[in-house]
């Protein structure tokens, strides 16, 4: 099962949704959360339909879109959205209308918009597509769900073209009260995450989508090896898996050119990462890290294969997200390994196109 | 090469009952699970509603939970029940490994729990453990973490559609050789959050749901769970096969985000694309499990498809929701495994509540419960945000 990337659009903390200007200029500020750079809207979506379309849904039609306008296809032959916490800022506003309002609803609008397949569903309804359409919310795994699932359509050869989302949006309401379980550090310098050595990370949010083809075209960025994922692992277990997707892919660990690891700047859960880098890869891979540019939230790891994706196309490692001082001569496969609290583990097999 | 998948394995949780012989007894007597809401007080405390009638100390024990816990959900609890009784019945004494794997789906997880505690916490921090079991994975982590299921973890949401999807999922995952076993079902509780939804909506029959008559007035909102274990046919136990899974298919309608088209194109494009896949004719259809919610626009809208799809000669069909409620993200789910009980026994399930039909339509849902030569049966669900599925069980 392998896919080729043939399109991505991001819209992120970062200026990432302008494709030719990363890394040009990274944003860093000192913060609990950060929020999403978004774009102009009006180029994507109508102005009647903005004025009332939540922001998630702006977010995800506005990439999804910009995702397709540089695809081989205008309407894509599949639809698939990972989630993990789906339209959480109309879900927050219908369950405060019942339970501060005793249940006297006034807009029923936030029940629709609260449904996790609205995303999915509102783009297939912009594009008439009638095509396959789910959506996984899943915590850490909603997005490798995805891509999982698009793989698996291109293999069925139900589809030559499947456009997968990885999307999830942060509410005021998330951070505050996450933060009594500890999820965050007091306002940080997002540059900075690594070097605290505190418990707790940055909160971060999202918007990536990828074309996934069956067939290479002149503008592949990559071509997605394999997916893996493991529940509640422990440090054993995630070294079986990753030698397993290794042994799978015919590669050794020196094969590895760059490592892309899910550190989020937490002593406790950052620990099989430094255990990793230390005994496991080879120190002459690159080894680099990403949520220092986008916080930390489930659906991550589409941020993290975005920025895998233009890596290999234009065979340079930005200096921001470099971990080590290794070097390679060619960046042709690229693993990214995150885990969200030792629950959800993910491994993400990439390699350049030839 | 295409693996065969069968299901070995089936539980289920509903307002009329509380495994597969409960549920079956119900069916029998004709007995529906629709009655005044006492799960907890609400406004709408006079509408109809699917209910268990069991308290969350008793699902508990029914989930075998004795220690101390005070973290699990409704919906948790029930999808916890559902699948060791499928799990159970599959004569598996574990269900882990590298190729095993669990698909779960709901709708709101664990929002019964949200709804009780949310407004406290703006507040202070005295629940805030609970916070980690409000969304929609917890559910399937409860049932990984019991079994011990280590890789292919995941929880659908696709609105109605849910728990169908994680059946066709799971399928896949068999068929094209990525999984030998997987547990696929869904669950979801009542909560004050739904039935506000679709009151608000106004699509809440004030009577209990009728489907596919003339005089329906609406859905009825239910809770429930259901598991079915699936595998592929050259691994799984001969004795143990219930039925096998031969079409599937989801589709788009693209038309409206809460409500199907009149003409029902979406739910057509669904039921002949799981035709297609399974390489049957519309003859070769039996039963037909179909989503009748009740509502005016879905009845119609399926009943204009079936009769499309079937033309004169449509089959035995009939909606259960006026036995158990719309379970929303465990509907799919536990109208599979009703489908498998009418391949496995050899009956049709009746259509409650059924007076006359509904006007320009010409069909006519079963109402008795019957024995019957059953080859294959197909099931519908439909969900919001046009998310349409079509599965078919087959007799192997």
């Amino acid at each position: 099962m392998q896919a080729y990337i043939t399109s991505i659009s991001n819209i992120s903390p970062q200026p990432t949704f302008d494709l030719d200007t990363f890394p040009g200029e990274v944003v860093g500020q000192e913060s609990k959360f950060l929020a999403c750079i978004e774009p102009d809207y009006r180029n994507f979506i109508n102005p009647i339909q903005l004025r009332r379309m939540p922001r998630i849904l702006k977010m995800a039609l506005a990439s999804s879109q910009m995702c397709i306008n540089h695809s081989p296809v205008a309407s894509p032959d599949g639809i698939i959205v990972g989630t993990g916490l789906g339209c959480l800022e109309n879900l927050e506003k219908f369950l405060l209308s019942i339970i501060e309002d005793n249940e006297h609803v006034l807009s029923v609008l936030p029940f629709i918009n609260s449904t996790h397949n609205a995303v999915a569903a509102q783009i297939a309804m912009l594009l008439k597509n009638h095509s396959y359409n789910t959506t996984y919310c899943h915590r850490g795994f909603s997005f490798e769900s995805a891509l999982t699932d698009a793989m698996m359509l291109l293999e069925d050869n139900e589809a030559n073209h499947v456009l997968v989302g990885g999307i999830d949006e942060c509410t005021p309401n998330f951070v505050f009260l996450h933060n009594y379980l500890g999820y965050w550090k007091d306002p940080v310098d997002n540059l900075q995450l690594l070097q605290y050595k505190t418990p707790g990370t940055i909160a971060g949010e999202g918007s990536a989508f990828f074309m996934l083809s069956n067939e290479p075209t002149d503008n592949t960025y990559a071509k997605l090896q394999s997916v893996s994922t493991g529940f509640a692992l422990d440090n054993k277990e995630v070294i079986a898996q990753l030698d397993l997707l290794l042994q799978n892919a015919g590669l050794g660990i020196t094969d590895l050119d760059l490592v892309i690891f899910g550190m989020n700047g937490d002593v406790y859960f950052d620990e099989i990462y430094h255990q990793l880098q230390n005994s496991y890869f080879d120190s002459s891979s690159v080894y680099g890290y990403y949520k220092h540019l986008c916080g930390d939230y489930y659906t991550s790891t589409a941020f993290a294969l975005w920025l895998v994706s233009i890596i290999i196309r234009n065979q340079s490692v930005p200096a921001v997200v470099r971990l080590n001082a290794a070097n390679r001569k060619q960046i042709r496969h690229v693993l990214i390994y995150n885990h969200i609290r030792n629950k959800e583990h993910s491994m993400i097999l990439v390699s350049s196109k030839e | 090469m295409l693996r065969k998948i069968v299901v070995t394995g089936i539980g289920i949780i509903s307002a009329i009952g509380n495994n597969v012989e409960e549920t079956l007894v119900s069916v029998y007597g004709l007995k529906s699970g629709i009655k005044k809401l006492s799960l907890f007080d609400s406004i709408h405390n006079d509408i109809p509603v699917g209910e268990i009638s069991v308290s969350h100390d008793d699902l508990l024990t029914l989930a075998g939970i004795t220690t101390e816990q005070k973290f699990y959900t409704r919906t948790t609890l029930l999808g916890l029940i559902a699948a060791q009784q499928a799990v159970l019945n599959a004569g598996l004494s574990e269900f882990s490994g590298e190729r095993t794997g669990l698909i779960s789906a709901t709708t709101v997880g664990g929002m019964d729990l949200n709804e009780q505690y949310y407004k406290s916490l703006l507040v202070n921090a005295s629940f805030k453990d609970y916070l980690e079991v409000f969304d929609s994975a917890d559910c399937a982590e409860k049932i990984a973490g019991y079994f011990g299921i280590k890789h292919n973890v995941t929880t659908i949401s696709t609105a109605c559609s849910s728990s169908a999807n994680a059946v066709m999922t799971g399928a896949r995952l068999i068929r094209n050789n990525h999984l030998d076993r997987v547990l696929v079902g869904g669950a979801d509780a009542l909560t004050k959050f739904t039935l506000n939804g679709f009151f608000a909506l106004e699509i809440l029959s004030p009577t209990g749901c009728r489907p596919f008559d003339q005089n329906r007035n609406g859905l009825t909102i239910g809770e429930g769970a259901a598991f079915l274990v699936l595998e592929a046919k050259d691994v799984a136990d001969k004795e143990r096969i219930l039925c096998e899974i031969t079409g599937f298919a989801n589709t788009n309608e693209a038309f409206h985000q809460t409500a199907s088209s009149a003409d029902g194109y979406g739910a057509l494009m669904a039921m002949e694309k799981a035709l297609k896949v399974s390489g049957l004719q519309p003859s070769h259809i039996n039963y037909i499990n179909a989503h009748g919610t009740g509502t005016v626009v879905n009845d119609l809208s399926e009943g204009r498809a079936i009769e499309k799809l079937f033309e004169h000669t449509a089959p035995k069909f009939s909606s259960t929701k006026a036995f158990t409620g719309h379970t929303l993200g465990a509907a799919g789910a536990i109208e599979a495994v009703l489908s498998v009980l009418s391949v496995k026994n050899q009956m049709v399930f009746p259509n409650l509540n059924f007076t006359a039909p509904i006007e320009g339509l010409l069909l006519l849902p079963q109402t008795e419960v019957a024995n019957a030569n059953i080859q294959h049966v197909m099931s519908n669900s439909f969900g919001f945000g046009g998310s349409n599925t079509s599965l078919i069980f087959s007799k192997t």
